[in-house]
């Protein structure tokens, strides 16, 4: 064939789409299509997000593009960090959950040594429907796959190994952002997860993020936020994973209310079972929007001027 | 006769002056003064005696004047040359020991009628100054036809001068003047009995003020500043309830009259509380015996609303804010030399009498602390200015065993 | 790694001739010094004994296990309730701790427990007595944050202001005539908590509340020259006037119906860590690494050109990582034998024999300079009145004998917290130096001046009277020493305090021997970390 022949077959398949075995070659009918193995959603592999080099790619990520971001359109006020200082290990941080925000918001709020050794249980069918979704995931946040509904023996051991090899995990037990700025019930897997691995949970309170970038919105707007890291709590022995989820629910509620009124007041509610739930009243939408105005105080802390000695 | 001249002479002058500020007393090496060998003075007048200086002291304002820091006041109300001295214990020709009283009035000038202050007494505020037959000249010692005490004779009127007792060895006598200026500034403050009062400076005038204000007025708390060790402890031999050093004497007046204190912060400095700038209330009456800006300023704010500052030290052109002399309604007052004092019970009393009185029972001779003959007369200058710093008070010429007093 | 090995206890050096020199503290810097061989000697503290593992546990468990007479908190808590926690000012402990302070722990953990019992009426109290003010950043750091925001913002938390004559009550009178004056708040309160950090013996007990929150009327009766001389020391409370005369109020203030639930906790002997830049502080010189040596030649040169505010800022932004060693709760007087015992087993040093010279090196911080300057008045405080009474039996140094001590002493004042010791160092001092004297002429004058009490409520300023009970302080030593030398300070201030100034300690030796003989023992104190001598 001469290079002229050739040049116009080329020109002629390329004018009439790529063909086998330029592309792959269609099913033919009758036969039965091959089941995909997807290696996606809850069968992601994560393993390479947790090796040296990703690992300083997240942290460069974390130190140099989502704490000035933070910084500027969440300036948080971060309350609580001392209630951390007697521990160490790995543990299983919970938080309520309103928006995309709170997830780079908490990884540069929670405090060394656990910063850099956190995963985040992010929505497996959401963070893991495709490749590059997957590997942005898994690469900036170090995300690992959990199901929404329950908790899947795969995740189950996967988040135990990785504890055992000293990782921390954030997860939000609500199961997905907060549809209209009330939190949800918390479910099981969080408390299961903790349970299964005998580790602290330090239940963390987020407040404001919903301002930011709510469900639903695409464009960040600035707001203030406070993160509330509350004492430690450790599942006793006679406790299952429902009845540690409440009391996870109660506490993360209780640094909610702590964060808008003061840890005094807060505690006596708290002790008295009287906390404002985080699931809020459970009345009509528009009654349930109209009460959520009354628990953003939302503005800045007055201080005091003192003369500077 | 050998005296100590000073003549009009510009650019020896501007040489004193320069070598004065650089070190204070050297104005006497440069400048327009002079150890020269005089005619004797003839005396101005028929009734006139001439008087042989035994111990001629040096005074602040002598100093000033060589030093060429004598404000230009005084220009017209003196006559060159003249011989310095007006601080003098001297004999008469019939060895009578006499102190001088060196004011001119209108009496020795030969004025008759005199003016209404000589009529009642008070020389110092003659209105007269600069007429009669005399050339100009508010004292002995400023004076061309008079002569000065730093020599071994000058000229004086019988009504310039007192006799002294025995008792009174010459370095007594020879501070009655001083502390006859004293004992009128200390009656000039109107010390209200149980006031507080505060005394700027503890060289001679301060000390000799603090004297006479133990003497005859009744405060409750006399503050004295000192700078010099010896200075505080003679300033609290003479009466001192509390000597403190100058930088000291606003936190002292504060204490003491239990005022309150406001703090003016520098620029760049975030607090006043603490600090202690001025006092809202403060002492009753302040007797500044140094009169520089800086001793005025610490007066204005140590002194309370409405209360007196007595000018004693004499100032030149100072700069000086007067806001709050404005403000709290502050008197302030001088006090110049002595004249006819009216005691608390009623008695009028010459200052000069008093200073007598009040040299004998506290001993200020012991004030004098050094004494040299005319010729050493730059080493007494230089003395006499840094007199404090070197734990002196009083310097003074001894002429008693000049050649040319003797023959 | 000597964390891993038990702490070792204190220990005495006889210095021979190859002996290290020692490192003295010399205010915000530090001399080395070769003391004398063959009869010199150097008492070293006690290492850091290991800390509780659970401290908030601990904290817990005492508040539920109270020692003597007393109910555990939570049945002492009722709804309706007037409760008053009273906890420890800025001068303990020192240098200030590492965040989170020991008493936001205890105070965290008693609010927990008044939540759950659902008290409402709660006031909590900076126990300063006459000390100065703290300032917002101060109690944050004492408190928590936590507290502070939920109790402060409508002043339910606050400084005790004893000059405050609403706020103030007298009680009634010891047998031996004291008034015993107190805060009407915690007198009228159905229950005071006091929450302490006892850092060296004379702390805690009694004196917690019946000086803490006192004032000048209560004060007079036990801070004055006659109880100092008679507190033998001031550190051991069996022996001590001040205490005598702490306890004899304590039991008015019981009688007159105040329920008091005492808090008292002790730390280690951790002041300067166990690594980091001041680690080598609290290791003995010939155990100091190549690091060390290199470090310590480092930072001494560098402080020495140094401006002094620099340094002060360096040094007072240092904090100690204090670990907490015991809590005990309950009945004041239960609590705080518990309490002695557990500070003793810290400091304590037995010692043979007094000395004819004692030396010590003064450091940057005493109780009344944090944040500030340290003061001539307050050098003399901290020699004389702390390092030379931290002795039980009898004092280390010998009746008639010398102390050396080392400090800049500046002649400088911090005019916002100290505006009394101005006047006092520049009128009362250039007048007498004799405690006595000054009592009496001056004392009264100073303590009533309405500029000082205005500073005092208003400022940050320690009271009017504060510099006196400075001088008390040392009132013992200035009675029983031969003389006072100061190394390397400010002659003017050194001998503005009667004192006499070396610029080396040879020179200060020479001085000494004027007065002791030659050829003097001499003992050095190596004292912060703290240690108190048991003399024999």
């Amino acid at each position: 064939m001469s290079p002229v022949r050739r040049a116009a077959t080329m020109a002629r398949s390329l004018a009439g789409g790529l063909s086998f075995p330029w592309r792959p070659a269609p099913v033919p009918t009758g036969a039965d299509p091959v089941p995909a193995v997807r290696g996606l959603g809850a069968d992601y592999d994560t393993s390479w997000a947790r090796r040296y080099p990703a690992r300083i790619a997240r942290a460069a990520i974390i130190e140099s593009v989502m704490r000035p971001t933070m910084a500027v359109i969440a300036s948080p006020a971060r309350r609580g960090l001392d209630r951390l200082d007697d521990l160490d290990g790995p543990v299983v941080f919970v938080a309520n959950h309103h928006s995309h925000a709170d997830t780079p918001l908490l990884l540069t709020s929670i405090p060394e040594p656990w910063r850099h050794r956190v995963m985040v249980g992010a929505a497996a069918d959401y963070f893991f429907g495709n490749r590059i979704a997957s590997a942005i995931s898994a690469l900036t946040i170090g995300a690992v796959p959990i199901e929404r509904t329950k908790v899947g023996r795969k995740s189950a051991d996967m988040v135990r190994d990785l504890i055992g090899d000293g990782w921390s995990m954030l997860l939000y037990p609500e199961g997905g952002r907060s549809p209209d700025g009330w939190g949800q019930e918390f479910r099981g897997g969080a408390a299961f997860l903790a349970i299964k691995c005998g580790v602290p949970v330090v239940p963390i309170h987020v407040q404001g993020t919903g301002r930011i970038l709510r469900k639903g919105r695409n464009l960040p707007r600035p707001s203030r936020t406070t993160v509330t890291f509350g004492d430690p709590l450790v599942p006793t022995d006679r406790e299952n994973a429902r009845a540690f989820a409440r009391r996870l629910q109660a506490a993360v509620a209780a640094l909610g209310d702590e964060s808008t009124s003061d840890w005094y007041s807060a505690r006596i509610r708290a002790h008295a079972g009287t906390s404002p739930g985080l699931t809020g009243p459970d009345v009509g939408a528009w009654r349930r929007a109209w009460a959520l105005g009354n628990r953003d105080r939302g503005s800045r802390r007055r201080r005091r001027r003192w003369p500077a000695l | 006769m050998k005296a100590l001249q000073f003549r009009r002479h510009l650019p020896r002058y501007a040489a004193a002056r320069l070598a004065g500020s650089l070190t204070p007393g050297r104005g006497a090496a440069a400048g327009p003064l002079q150890l020269v060998d005089l005619e004797p003075t003839r005396p101005p007048g028929a009734d006139w005696v001439r008087v042989r200086p035994r111990l001629s002291g040096i005074c602040g304002s002598d100093l000033a004047t060589i030093d060429g820091r004598s404000a230009r006041y005084f220009e017209p109300l003196v006559s060159f040359p003249f011989v310095p001295g007006h601080e003098v214990v001297g004999d008469l020709d019939d060895d009578t020991r006499v102190v001088l009283e060196p004011v001119l009035g209108c009496v020795s000038r030969n004025l008759d009628p005199t003016c209404q202050p000589c009529a009642d007494g008070h020389l110092g505020n003659c209105e007269h100054t600069s007429f009669g037959d005399l050339e100009p000249g508010i004292q002995t010692g400023s004076c061309h036809d008079t002569g000065g005490g730093w020599a071994t004779a000058f000229s004086a009127h019988p009504t310039q001068l007192h006799s002294i007792p025995a008792t009174l060895d010459d370095e007594d006598a020879v501070m009655v003047e001083p502390t006859a200026c004293g004992v009128h500034a200390a009656l000039a403050a109107e010390v209200p009995d149980n006031g507080v009062v505060a005394i700027l400076g503890a060289g001679t005038l301060g000390l000799v003020t603090l004297t006479a204000l133990r003497a005859y007025t009744s405060p409750r708390t006399v503050v004295a500043t000192a700078r010099y060790p010896e200075q505080r402890r003679l300033a609290t031999r003479l009466g001192a309830d509390y000597v403190v050093t100058p930088t000291e004497i606003r936190r002292a007046i504060r204490r003491v009259t239990g005022s309150r204190a406001i703090g003016a912060p520098g620029l760049g400095e975030k607090t006043t509380e603490g600090v202690v700038d001025r006092l809202t209330g403060g002492a009753d009456i302040v007797i500044d015996c140094v009169g520089s800006s800086a001793s005025l300023t610490d007066a204005l704010s140590v002194v309370r609303p409405k209360g007196r500052i007595v000018l004693v030290g004499m100032p030149d052109t100072i700069s000086l804010e007067l806001t709050p002399l404005w403000h709290r309604e502050i008197t302030l007052t001088g006090a110049y030399t002595y004249g006819t004092e009216v005691l608390a019970d009623g008695t009028e009393r010459r200052t000069f009498d008093l200073a007598t009185e009040l040299v004998a029972e506290s001993k200020l001779g012991s004030l004098v602390s050094a004494t040299y003959p005319l010729s050493r007369y730059r080493e007494a200058l230089e003395h006499a200015a840094s007199a404090g710093r070197r734990g002196a008070t009083k310097i003074a010429f001894d002429l008693r065993d000049e050649k040319e007093r003797i023959s | 790694m000597t964390g891993h090995l038990a702490p070792r206890p204190g220990f005495v050096l006889d210095v021979d001739r190859n002996s290290p020199p020692i490192v003295f503290h010399h205010g915000e810097g530090f001399r080395l010094e070769k003391l004398p061989a063959g009869r010199s000697r150097v008492i070293y503290p006690a290492e850091p004994l290991e800390g509780l593992p659970d401290p908030d546990g601990a904290i817990r468990h005492a508040l539920l296990h109270p020692i003597g007479d007393s109910e555990p908190l939570p049945a002492l808590l009722n709804p309706g309730m007037k409760l008053t926690i009273a906890f420890d000012d800025i001068s303990l402990p020192l240098p200030p701790m590492r965040r989170p302070d020991i008493r936001q722990r205890v105070i965290e953990a008693v609010l927990d427990l008044a939540a759950e019992a659902g008290v409402d009426d709660v006031h909590l109290i900076a126990a300063l007595a006459i000390h100065r003010r703290m300032t917002e950043d101060e109690l944050r750091h004492a408190v928590g944050d936590r507290v502070y925001d939920a109790f402060a913002p409508d002043g339910r938390l606050y400084n005790h202001d004893a000059e405050d004559p609403e706020g103030m009550v007298v009680l009634g009178e010891t047998p031996h005539g004291e008034d015993v004056q107190f805060s009407r708040r915690a007198a009228e309160s159905d229950l005071v908590v006091y929450v302490n950090i006892n850092l060296v013996a004379m702390d805690g007990g009694h004196k917690s509340t019946a000086t803490g929150l006192s004032g000048y009327t209560g004060l007079r009766h036990h801070h004055n020259v006659h109880t100092m001389r008679n507190s033998r020391s001031f550190m051991d409370r069996e022996n001590s006037a001040l205490h005598a005369s702490n306890w004899r109020m304590g039991k008015v203030i019981q009688d007159a119906g105040v329920k008091i639930f005492q808090i008292e906790t002790t730390v280690n002997n951790d002041t300067f860590g166990r690594s980091g830049p001041l680690a080598l502080l609290q290791k003995r010189e010939w155990e100091w690494s190549t690091r060390d040596r290199m470090q310590f030649l480092g930072m001494k040169s560098g402080l020495e050109v140094m401006p002094t505010n620099a340094k002060r800022k360096i040094f007072s932004s240092w904090q100690a990582p204090y670990a907490l060693t015991s809590v005990q709760a309950g009945e004041i007087e239960a609590v705080h034998e518990v309490t002695t015992v557990n500070v003793y087993k810290q400091h304590l040093v037995s010692v043979e024999g007094q000395t004819d010279v004692l030396t010590m090196g003064l450091p940057y911080i005493c109780p009344y300079n944090v944040n500030s300057i340290m003061n001539p008045i307050l050098v003399m405080c901290l020699g004389l009145g702390y390092f030379f009474n931290l002795y039980r039996g009898r004092p280390l140094v010998r009746e008639g004998g010398v102390l050396i001590m080392s400090h800049p002493t500046p002649w400088e004042f911090n005019p916002v917290h100290h505006p009394s010791y101005i006047d006092f160092f520049e009128q009362v001092l250039a007048d007498t130096t004799d405690p006595i004297e000054i009592e009496r002429k001056y004392e009264k004058q100073f303590a009533e001046d309405e500029w000082y009490i205005h500073l005092y409520r208003n400022s940050y300023a320690y009271h009017g009277v504060h510099p006196f009970y400075m001088w008390y302080w040392g009132s013992h030593a200035l009675e029983h020493l031969g003389r006072v030398i100061i190394v390397g300070g400010n002659p003017a201030a050194v001998r503005r305090m009667g004192f006499q100034s070396a610029s080396t300690l040879q020179d200060a030796l020479e001085m000494a021997s004027d007065v002791v003989g030659p050829e003097p023992t001499i003992t050095h104190i190596k004292n912060p970390p703290i240690l108190m001598a048991d003399v024999t």
